[in-house]
C-alpha cells in the first residue's frame, strides 16, 4: 500500500510511527501546503478513587500512566478508505484493557479530523484519558504565522506562547483557535469537541522540540508539552499547537475525542 | 530533549491571551512581515520513509562511538528505547544545515547514569549532529517490558494475588504522583494482569533500576 493518498483534493503523506500512532506529513490541500507533520505523541491516563472512600484516600493517589500507540499495539492493519467527500485513515490499537482507534479524516471542502476512539474497560471506572495531538502547521510557508484565540466575544491575538483552555466561548463555526498566515489570509481553524474539555498550547517552532518520545520530562518538572512552554513571541513565527483532550470514562463509552481542523481562505 | 533552547523557562507557563490588533492590521504591520518564506513546499517525501535496519545499525554504531557518550557505551547498561527518521525543515534555526539530510533520531535510557539520550544521527555524514542528555523518562523499551513482565511475575507477592487464568496483559510506563512513591524519581513500569476478556485483576509496580516490584494493588483499589 503506498503511503501517498491523494484524494478529495487532498494529497498526502502517512507512516506508522513507534508511538505516535498515524504520523501525517506533508499534507497540501487543493495544492497548496496545509502540514509539515502530525500525530499522536501519547496518551497518559490517570485513575481517581471515590472521594468518599472509608479508607479517606486523596482522590488520586497514583501517577499517571501511559502505552505508546504504535507498531508494538497495532492490531490488525492500518486502512486507507473512501467515503462520501473524503478520505480516511484508520487503525486501532490495543494494550490489555485499553483499546483505540486513531483517525486522518480529510473532507473535499478543507475539513481535517484527527480523531481518537476511546473504548476498553480500564482497570476500572474511574480513569480519565488525556490524548495528545501535535501539529506543525505550515500554511503557505512556515512563518508569518498569527495565533489567534476567541475570547469574549471577538478574535484576539495571542502574543506569546502558553497554555490557552476552550472557557466554552467559541465563533459562530464552533471555532475556539485558529492559526492565520499573513500573507495569505488563510487560517487553520480548530473547532473542540464539545465535551473534551479540550486545550491547546501554542509554541514557537524549534529544532530540537521534537514529538518527546513520552509524556514526562525530569521528576517533578512539568511534563511535556508544558515544558516546553516558555515566554516567547509567536506573531511572525513558527508555530506548533498541541491540542489536548480530558476525557473521563463513564458508562457512556466509547467516545470519539479529538478536534475539526478547517483550512479556510486559501483560494485568495 | 526537556531543556529549551536558549533561555526559556521550563516551568508551564499559563499565559492569558491577550487583546490584540484585528488580524488585518496585524498583517499590515507585524515584525514577521516580509521576511523570506522558508522553502518547506519542496520537502523530499523520502526523507520520511521508516528507517531500513542498515540504517538503524548505521545510526546505533554512531552514536555509540561519539566521544560524548563513551562512559555510557563503555559501562554498557543502557537500552535503546527507539530508532525513527527525523526531517528538520528548512528554518533559520542551528540545526538548519541538516535539512534534506537523512537523519536518525535515537533515543536511549543510560541505566548507569539514570540519564536519557536523545541524539540525531546525520546518516549522510555519518556523526551525531544533535545531542541532549536529561533526567527525562522517554517510553519503554520493549526489552523494558519484557523485564518488568517477568519480574512481576517472579514475585511471590503477585503470584500469590493471582487468580486462575491471571496472565500480564498490559505494561505501561508509570511514575508517581508524589515523592512518597519510589516511582515518583525512578525508571518504573506497570503491569497490569487480568484475563483474556480484558477483565484486570492486579496491577504490580516494577522498579527497572533494581529490577523488584514496588507496589502490588487490585486493579479496583489502583
Amino acid at each position: 500500500m503506498s503511503n501517498l493518498i491523494e484524494e478529495a483534493g487532498w494529497k498526502f503523506h502517512w507512516r506508522l510511527t513507534e508511538s505516535a500512532g498515524i504520523m501525517v506529513y506533508l499534507a497540501d490541500y487543493k495544492g497548496r501546503r496545509v502540514l509539515w507533520e502530525g500525530s499522536l505523541p501519547y496518551v497518559t491516563i490517570d485513575h481517581q478513587r471515590d472521594a468518599l472512600d472509608p479508607a479517606g484516600d486523596p482522590v488520586e493517589v497514583h501517577g499517571p500512566w501511559w502505552v505508546p500507540l504504535g507498531t508494538r499495539t497495532l492490531s490488525g492493519p492500518v486502512r486507507v478508505q473512501s467515503f462520501r467527500g473524503g478520505v480516511e485513515l484508520s487503525a486501532s490499537f490495543e494494550s490489555g484493557p485499553y483499546h483505540y482507534t486513531q483517525l486522518w479524516r480529510f473532507h473535499d471542502d478543507g475539513r481535517m479530523a484527527p480523531w481518537l476512539t476511546l473504548y476498553g474497560p480500564g482497570v476500572h471506572d474511574q480513569h480519565t484519558y488525556h490524548p495528545h495531538w501535535r501539529f506543525d502547521f505550515d500554511l503557505d510557508g512556515a512563518r508569518d504565522d498569527a495565533f489567534e484565540r476567541f475570547e469574549d466575544g471577538r478574535w484576539q491575538r495571542v502574543e506569546r506562547e502558553g497554555w490557552f483552555p476552550y472557557s466554552g466561548e467559541a465563533d459562530e463555526h464552533g471555532t475556539v483557535w485558529r492559526q492565520v498566515d499573513f500573507d495569505s489570509g488563510a487560517a487553520i481553524n480548530l473547532r473542540p469537541h464539545m465535551w473534551d474539555d479540550a486545550e491547546v498550547f501554542a509554541i514557537r517552532y524549534h529544532d530540537g522540540e521534537w514529538a518527546p518520545f513520552s509524556p514526562r520530562s525530569a521528576a517533578g518538572s512539568s511534563t511535556f508539552p508544558a515544558a516546553y512552554v516558555g515566554d516567547e513571541l509567536l506573531d511572525g513565527d513558527d508555530i506548533t499547537l498541541w491540542y489536548v483532550a480530558h476525557v473521563h470514562f463513564d458508562q457512556s463509552f466509547p467516545y470519539t475525542a479529538g478536534p475539526w481542523v478547517k483550512v479556510e481562505g486559501l483560494a485568495r | 530533549m526537556a531543556s529549551k533552547a536558549q533561555g526559556k523557562s521550563k516551568a508551564a507557563a499559563k499565559t492569558k491571551a491577550k487583546s490584540k490588533t484585528s488580524p488585518k492590521a496585524a498583517r499590515d504591520g507585524k515584525a514577521g512581515r516580509g521576511r523570506p518564506q522558508l522553502d518547506i513546499t519542496h520537502a523530499d517525501a523520502s526523507l520520511f520513509d521508516p528507517l531500513t535496519p542498515g540504517e538503524v545499525a548505521d545510526a546505533l554504531r554512531t552514536l555509540t562511538e561519539d566521544r560524548r557518550l563513551s562512559s555510557m557505551a563503555k559501562v554498557g547498561r543502557y537500552r535503546v528505547i527507539c530508532t525513527e527518521p527525523l526531517v528538520i525543515k528548512p528554518s533559520t534555526g542551528p540545526l538548519n544545515w541538516m535539512a534534506g539530510h537523512r537523519l536518525a533520531r535515537i533515543v536511549v535510557y543510560d541505566y548507569a547514569a539514570d540519564r536519557a539520550v536523545d541524539a540525531c544521527v546525520d546518516l549522510d555524514a555519518g556523526v551525531v549532529a544533535h545531542l541532549e542528555i536529561s533526567r527525562g523518562q522517554p517510553m519503554l523499551s520493549r526489552e523494558e517490558e519484557a523485564l518488568a513482565v517477568s519480574v512481576a511475575t517472579l514475585d511471590e507477592r503477585v503470584r500469590g494475588k493471582l487468580a486462575i487464568g491471571d496472565v500480564p496483559v498490559s505494561t505501561t510506563h508509570y511514575w508517581g504522583r508524589t515523592q512518597n512513591d519510589l516511582s515518583f524519581a525512578r525508571r518504573s513500569a506497570a503491569v497490569i494482569f487480568g484475563r483474556s476478556d480484558g477483565h484486570a485483576s492486579l496491577v504490580a509496580v516494577v522498579d527497572l533500576l533494581d529490577h523488584v516490584v514496588t507496589q502490588v494493588v487490585p486493579a479496583e483499589r489502583w
